[in-house]
Parts: structure tokens; sequence; C-alpha cells
């Protein structure tokens, strides 16, 4: 932990800018678990949920010149009110159907940011966001944005910690456990899965207002079903219902997106028919191959394995 | 008033094109209980194998079309035997987010083989429209018009009628009861993931017909979501009412409302639509009204 924190004084930029960004994810991906992985409700538009927050902070800075200790709290209510609308529809609707809702709430989104009036929005425009500033620091440079994220990504993941073992998170797993007995026992079922909403989005729209901090700009192609799928591809490889899952997947996720990245231009120059594309074509066959081989191999994830394995070196030489 | 019944009967024609796509959704879940996200990318795959058989390989359509829906029922046959076999009992989760992985997996597939250029679609149905007084209506949405009502009335029947259909749809039910009566689970979900398969090719010909194609038409995959959901996910002939019902609604808004308040409401018109029944009738309008509420 300590040794991250001095980590801007011990490795290139080009490393801070990757663990920037892998914080970012992180809180996002921390909420899609308690989301998905702990309350079991499938949720598709994560992305949307950190778009509306990355907005809501976009506009309060350049417009209100609020400091970003109000924007990335205000951003992460305005997504959690948004989310909390589509979890109103969770407590109706289960299973894949829940997921196509929110699939509409990408769209929704998608569609109100470019047709909405632009000088609200920005339309396709997108809207550039001043850097944030305490005291007459800015927060221009990697290192220095580095810091404020990883403030916010502590806070959200200890709070992440804290949900899942408080009352709520307890009643999150039995709900995704089996959502009749949870009722009998007296949880209130529905509003339980619009609360995982709420929290889900909350900290999607705290990581979208990151993001907002980090590129000072933010467009509607930042945050399409994609994106909520590369999400979705975090949490399945890291493990469902264990925060340290999510953050293991988003580190490995985010790896490959580097790989790829790296590479994909180099091969682009061989094959180049394809351009720019590859990096987006090669991200796709990556995790969509990663999504499907996990789920017909190990839909527990990497946690699950390490878990097993964690067991079996305690009790060895013993079988069980 | 000529001008609105045009619309109407555009509107119509467009929606029954949506019926078609949304039928692959329909046929795959109807026979082996799994909603298949990546319908859209079914689509493009077959608009390729189209493309690659007449423009690349310079067939005849007429050795084309046939060699092309052959192709793509293997296609689908061979995603079926990679990915689904293994689910067969898992949860919910595990199939919808293996078919999410399919649809981003296929979507760089096909970026990766074909690349992003544009590419010339061969005309399979007359461009010509066909006029009506002072009406103009499309002649590949009129003759995609027809084949969707054909296809649906024969998959209703095939489904509600057969002996083979009823079993596929006992699978839809519930799989380890239907493999308990002895019925093939596996042998079911192939037969509908090449069903889901040819449809989309047939699909993609018509909707790409004298058009340019991209790897981005896959985004009427998710335009005929609505119109799947709004039939109900079980029901073949209701997605011909359905599909003209949403098509309409979009045609309307698209050449009346949108004008005046100067957006594109006409493209989210469906999913309103969609977000509306699934909150006041999950099931759609003639599923099986399976779905638990809580």
């Amino acid at each position: 932990m300590a040794l991250l924190l001095l980590a801007p004084y011990l490795v290139s930029s080009r490393i801070i800018a990757i663990l920037n960004m892998m914080m970012i994810s992180a809180v996002i991906a921390v909420g899609l678990q308690i989301c998905t992985g702990y309350a079991g409700q499938i949720n598709l538009g994560q992305a949307a949920f950190m778009g509306v927050g990355a907005y809501t902070a976009s506009i309060l800075a350049s417009k209100t010149g609020l400091t970003f200790l109000l924007t990335i709290p205000l951003a992460g209510l305005s997504a959690a009110l948004f989310g909390f609308l589509f979890g109103l529809t969770a407590a109706r609707i289960k299973g894949f159907y829940l997921a196509l809702t929110t699939i509409a709430a990408q769209f929704l989104f998608h569609f109100a940011v470019l047709n909405l009036p632009s000088t609200w929005l920005g339309g396709s425009n997108g809207i550039t966001v001043p850097p944030a500033e305490l005291f007459g620091l800015r927060f221009v440079s990697e290192s220095s944005q580095f810091y404020l994220n990883f403030a916010v990504t502590a806070i959200m993941v200890a709070g992440a910690f804290g949900i899942v073992r408080s009352r709520f998170g307890r009643a999150f797993v039995a709900v995704r456990d089996d959502d009749v007995a949870a009722g009998i026992m007296g949880i209130n079922v529905a509003a339980t899965k619009a609360n995982a909403f709420l929290i889900g989005a909350f900290y999607a729209g705290v990581g979208g207002a990151l993001w907002a901090y980090l590129i000072r700009f933010v467009g509607v192609d930042q945050f399409t079903l994609f994106h909520s799928i590369f999400f979705v591809a975090m949490i399945i490889v890291g493990g469902m219902g264990s925060i340290v899952g999510a953050l293991i997947g988003v580190f490995i996720i985010r790896i490959i997106q580097e790989i790829i990245a790296t590479v994909g231009p180099n091969i682009a120059d061989s094959v180049s028919f394809l351009g720019g594309d590859i990096v987006f074509a090669g991200m796709n066959v990556v995790l969509g191959g990663v999504i499907a081989l996990f789920m017909i191999l190990e839909p527990k994830g990497l946690m699950h394995r390490w878990n097993i394995l964690k067991s079996s070196y305690r009790i060895w030489p013993f079988p069980y | 008033m000529v001008y609105f019944i045009n619309d109407i009967i555009t509107g119509a024609l467009i929606g029954l094109l949506y019926s078609l796509v949304a039928m692959g959704f329909v046929v795959i879940y109807r026979a082996s209980k799994v909603f298949n996200f990546a319908q859209g990318e079914l689509v493009i795959i077959g608009g390729f194998i189209v493309w690659f058989t007449t423009m690349q390989a310079g067939l005849s359509l007429w050795l084309s079309i046939p060699l092309s829906l052959v192709l793509a029922g293997l296609v689908g046959y061979a995603i079926e035997r990679i990915f689904l076999t293994k689910l067969i009992g898992e949860s919910v989760f595990s199939m919808v987010m293996v078919t999410v992985g399919l649809l981003i997996l296929l979507r760089g597939l096909v970026l990766l083989v074909f690349g992003p250029a544009v590419r010339p679609f061969p005309i399979i149905f007359p461009l010509k429209p066909l006029f009506l007084g002072d009406m103009l209506i499309p002649m590949n949405l009129l003759i995609g018009g027809i084949i969707t009502i054909v296809a649906a009335v024969g998959l209703s029947w095939f489904f509600n009628r057969t002996r083979s259909g009823l079993r596929m749809t006992a699978v839809a039910e519930d799989h380890v009861v239907a493999s308990s009566m002895g019925i093939s689970v596996k042998g079911s979900i192939a037969v509908a993931w090449v069903l889901g398969a040819i449809l989309s090719t047939i699909g993609a010909m018509i909707f790409l017909s004298g058009k340019s194609l991209t790897f981005l038409a896959s985004d009427i995959g998710f335009a005929a979501l609505p119109v799947a959901l709004f039939a109900g996910l079980e029901s073949i002939g209701g997605l011909i009412l359905a599909g003209i019902i949403i098509g309409i609604a979009q045609s309307l808004t698209t050449n009346y409302l949108d004008p005046l308040i100067g957006g594109s409401l006409g493209s989210v018109v469906p999913y309103i639509i969609m977000l509306a029944i699934l909150l006041i009738r999950p099931t759609g309008l003639f599923g099986w009204r399976t779905i638990e509420r809580v």
C-alpha cells in the first residue's frame, strides 16, 4: 500500500497513466460487483451509469465551477438516481429480462445526450472539463491525478468492504441466493434490489466523475454498451461475489487492454487494411473469448481458484 | 393523406423486417431457453456470407442464396457446439453472459476478418419501388414482408403442431425435465441455432439488398429486440403484429413528431415501448406467463 503511494516517484509516467485507468475502472467494477456479484442483479448498463456521473461532474465543474470535493459525490448521486430508476424495474422482473432493461438504459442515455439541445449536454461534441483544483493546487499532471484517484478509490473500496459486511450486504447475498427465501426471512426484496442498483450506480457515477477529471473531456462514445460489457468481463474474470475478485479482474483486463493497445498498432502496420480498428477488434475478440471461456470453464472466476488453492495449502498434506 | 398512408405502409413493412430478425431471437429462445444477444452479429455474418458467395466468389444469385443459407446454418451449428452445448443446465446468468460474450467476440472477429471497409451488397430484390397510385413502396421490404409472414406461419405451425416442434418447446420449458422425458436437449439447441442463423441471413438479404455492407449493420439486432419482447419471447405469430405496431409507431414518430421537436425520437420509440411493456406486462403480448415476479 505504502509502496503504491510512492508510485509516482518510482515508476514511469506511462505506468502511472495505466494505474490511473485501473483505479477508475476499479471503482466502477466494484460497484458492478456489488450490484451483480453480491445482489445478483444482471447489469449491462454500468457504462451508462458511469456516463451519467461523468456528465454531471463535467457540467457542474464547467458551468458552476464547483470544487471536485462536491462534484464527485454529486456525480455519484445523480448516477445513483438514474440507476435507482432502473432498479425499480428490477423489483418487478428478473433474470435476463432485467439485462434487457439495463441495455435500454444504455440506449436511452445515448439518445438523451445526442438529442437534447447541445447547450445542455454538449450533444455529439462532448464537454471539456476544467481540471480538479484544491487550495490552488491543480490536478493536471498524471502523478497529481494519481493521488486524487488513489484517495477516492481507497475510500470507495474500503466502503465496499463495509457495505458487503453490513446488513445491506447480507441482504444482497440473501436475495441473490434465493429471493423467495429472503422475502420470508423479512427482507424487503424489491427495496433490496433497487438498493443494489442505487449503490452500483453510485460507484459508477463516482468512477465517471474521476474519468471526466482524468480525460478532461467527456463524449457519448466513451460510455457504450461495449464498455459495460468490459466491466462485466472484469468481474467475471475476477470472480463473482468478491470485492478482491473485482480488483483482480480489473487488473487483468486492463493489462490485457494495454498489451493489445501496445501490440495492436505494430500488427496494424503489417495488415494495413484494418487501420486503427484493430485495437477495438482485438479487444472485442479477446474479451468476448475470455467471457465465454470463463463461463464455460470457471464460472466462479479466479478468486474461486485462489480460494481452493489457499484451503488446500492450509490443510496440506490431507486432502480435506 | 396519401403520404400518411404511405408512411404507415412503409413503417409496417420495416416493422416486418424487424419481426424477421426478432424471429431469430424467438426461435432460439423457443427451442433452447437461451436468449441470444448476439443476434445482430449473426445477421452481419449472414450478410458477409452472402457478400462473399456473390461478389467475391462470383456465383449467380440462384446458386449463392441457397449456399449462403447452408453456410449460415453451419456457422450457427458451430457456435452452438463450441459455446452453448457446454452450458446446458447452467444458470440463466451464464447463458446470458455467454451470448453477451459472443456479441463482442463475433463483432471483433468480423472486424478482424473483413475489416471496417464499406462493401457493396448484391442486389437481391429489385431496386425499383412499387408505385401504387401516389404511393411508393420499397420492393425489398415488400417481398421481405411476405417472406416474414410466410416464415412466421410456417415456424408457428412447426412449433405448435408438429411432434419435433413440441419436443423443442419442452426444452424451452425446462432442460432437466425435457431430457428426463427422453428429448435430446443438445439436438434441440442445435436445430434452434441453425434456424436462427438461417433466419438472420434471410434478414440480412432483405435489409441490405442493394445497400452497402459494413459491420455496423449489426445494429439491426438491437433494433429488433423490442419487437421480440413486445410480442413475448415464445410467440412466433405474435411477432408479426408486434413488428407492425412498432414499425408504424416508429415511422409516424420519425415523420411527424421529430420535425416538431428537432430530434431523432424515432430511433428510441421501440425502446420506450419495450420498457413500458416490460413494466406493465413482462411476458409481452403473447408470451407464456411464466415470468416470476417478486
